[in-house]
């Protein structure tokens, strides 16, 4: 299938003034496909961060180029035309969030593009409902009075009330709790599959990804190390270990399991590891 | 430095309400943290962890109830400068927290405030550098540090001003798994010096290696005692809106299957080091 996005030897540098510049991505290549969950994982300070605001078109490589659907993204237009189709949502909600209440905040979006009335009421409800977010209770309320969890969930409905076709979310699971993470699980899941989108993953925490992702990207120090399918991945413990990773606890004892001489499992199903354990314990109780 | 077990903060019915909202954050909250002791905050997000650990560190007083503090009851916003003595606070996102241009700066800045000399001051800053593990890092600009770097910073800052307790706010959550570590570590280090932590959290596992659990929902304590008793089975730590550990869950299974795992299964070690044997 023909990637809907893909960079090329992106490499970018921020400028440290009176200290040169630091490179922060080094000549990474990947390309997403369509209707794709693509896990980006690195360590902190891997260049993660920077590589989201550059699929999302906010930073320009300052080496090699971004294409979206097949054509470079050059220029002032085509840039602006990237940023329609790429929702990014940062890392920490108080970026994103500005408006003095979460529907307002919410609506920022469709509004800029002429979206008016019941139209704009209905991608603002969507928008909201899809990230969990109760907007009875927290759409009068301003985005900085809620907890850290409500306020994610405010910055996330935020970026899907545009529809994008890319979504680019920068350390989406940290801070919230079981329920915000399966409840964000579904969500992704259920946006790929009814706009066919593509959704980029940024994070250090494989855990919450670990059941969405199609395949992972493995960054360290702003280079690209290798891209993996799940299952690939899955024998990677040790490797991400060296560079400050971790394989969800499921997988390690799905791993253990098997060393024990049980069949392979889906480990992200704790009924299939209870199995899995049963077996490796023949008769005994 | 406090002795183990000298100093604890004791809360008897604290309830808060945020101006303007009806249900409270806190709803009679009754506690003791002791120092020497590492608690693990749980609770779903709007639980109430986030209010607890500002009415630690006095930068909320509560409606209602009382928080003493190693024997200061807090009575008023004014009584911060005491407590500031005893109890520090660590963020989730240690930028909110830096002012300093360097490392050394920022972590001097605490006991700056607090008008001690300046020999004091340097003493404290290099032995919270030192324990901190980031003494390398003493003149560099705190903002150009990675993420877990910054975090570590954040806790030398905390650890400058001698506290007895320190209050982490999900103070780990933005890192990744080898920082976390080294910032668990640190915590272990601290403990073992006297000093009680207070760490919210979402990573079930480090509430697992904690000495005690605390879990708020809605405001109020729906459990608390040590992790085994807390968090062994799987099916009350998902009524109380919680993660259960993957071990507690197979063993849910297995239980359901008929075999009789032992009680005390927590972690994935334990569990297949039961199943070796």
């Amino acid at each position: 299938m023909a990637e809907i996005l893909s960079l090329e030897s992106v490499s970018y540098s921020y400028p440290l003034p009176g200290e040169g510049e630091a490179a922060a991505l080094r000549e990474v290549s990947f390309e997403v496909e369509p209707g794709e969950v693509f896990c980006v994982a690195g360590p902190n300070g891997s260049g993660k961060s920077t590589l989201a605001q550059v699929c999302a078109g906010l930073l320009s490589p300052t080496g090699g180029s971004l294409l979206y659907g097949g054509e470079k993204v050059e220029g002032r237009s085509r840039l602006r035309a990237l940023r329609k189709k790429v929702g990014l949502l940062f890392q920490s909600a108080e970026d994103q969030l500005f408006a003095d209440t979460v529907e307002k905040d919410i609506a920022f979006g469709p509004r800029c593009r002429g979206v008016r009335g019941p139209e704009l009421d209905q991608s603002v409800r969507g928008a909201a409902e899809l990230a969990g977010l109760d907007l009875e209770a927290f759409g009068g309320r301003s985005p900085f009075a809620l907890s850290e969890g409500e306020r994610r969930r405010a910055a996330l409905a935020g970026v899907l009330a545009l529809s994008p076709d890319v979504l680019v979310l920068d350390e989406p699971f940290i801070g919230l709790d079981y329920e915000g993470r399966t409840h964000l699980a579904a969500a992704l899941t259920g946006y790929r599959r009814d706009r066919g989108a593509s959704i980029i993953v940024v994070t250090h925490e494989l855990a919450g990804v670990w059941p969405l992702a199609d395949r992972f990207a493995v960054m360290d120090s702003g280079s690209l190390l290798r891209v993996a399918r799940r299952e690939d991945l899955a024998g990677a413990g040790d490797e991400l270990g060296a560079l400050g990773m971790q394989l969800p606890d499921w997988a390690v004892l799905a791993r253990e399991l098997a060393a024990l001489g049980a069949p392979p499992v889906n480990p992200s199903d704790p009924d299939a590891l209870a199995d899995a354990a049963g077996s490796v314990m023949g008769g005994r109780r | 430095m406090p002795t183990a077990g000298s100093s604890r903060i004791v809360l008897r019915e604290v309830t808060y309400t945020y101006p303007g909202r009806r249900a409270p954050a806190l709803d009679s909250v009754s506690y003791r943290f002791e120092a020497g002791k590492l608690y693990a905050l749980l609770g779903r997000n709007g639980s109430g962890k986030s209010t607890l650990a500002r009415c630690l560190d006095a930068l909320l007083v509560p409606d209602s109830g009382t928080v003493e503090v190693g024997g200061i009851s807090i009575a008023s916003e004014s009584d911060r400068r005491a407590v500031c003595r005893i109890v520090s606070m660590v963020f989730q996102n240690p930028d909110t927290q830096m002012v300093g241009p360097t490392v050394e700066e920022e972590v001097a800045f605490g006991p700056e405030n607090l008008g001690l000399p300046t020999d004091s001051i340097r003493s404290r800053v290099d032995a919270a550098l030192e324990g901190a593990g980031i003494a390398g890092l003493a003149r560099r600009q705190p903002l150009r540090l990675s993420q877990g770097q910054k975090q570590r910073v954040a806790i030398a800052g905390a650890m400058a001003m001698e506290p007895e307790f320190l209050v982490s706010d999900e103070s780990t959550s933005m890192l990744d798994h080898s920082s976390r570590g080294r910032v668990l570590g640190l915590f272990g280090e601290l403990r073992e010096r006297g000093i009680g932590i207070i760490h919210a959290t979402h990573f079930m596992e480090e509430a697992a290696a904690a000495d005690e659990v605390l879990v708020l929902d809605r405001g109020r304590v729906a459990a608390s005692g040590p992790p085994r008793a807390v968090l062994g089975d799987a099916a009350a730590v998902r009524e109380l809106g919680l993660d259960p550990l993957i071990a507690t869950r197979v063993v849910e299974e297995l239980r359901a299957r008929g075999h009789a795992p032992p009680e005390e299964i927590l972690t994935v070690e334990e569990l297949v080091s039961w199943l070796r044997s």
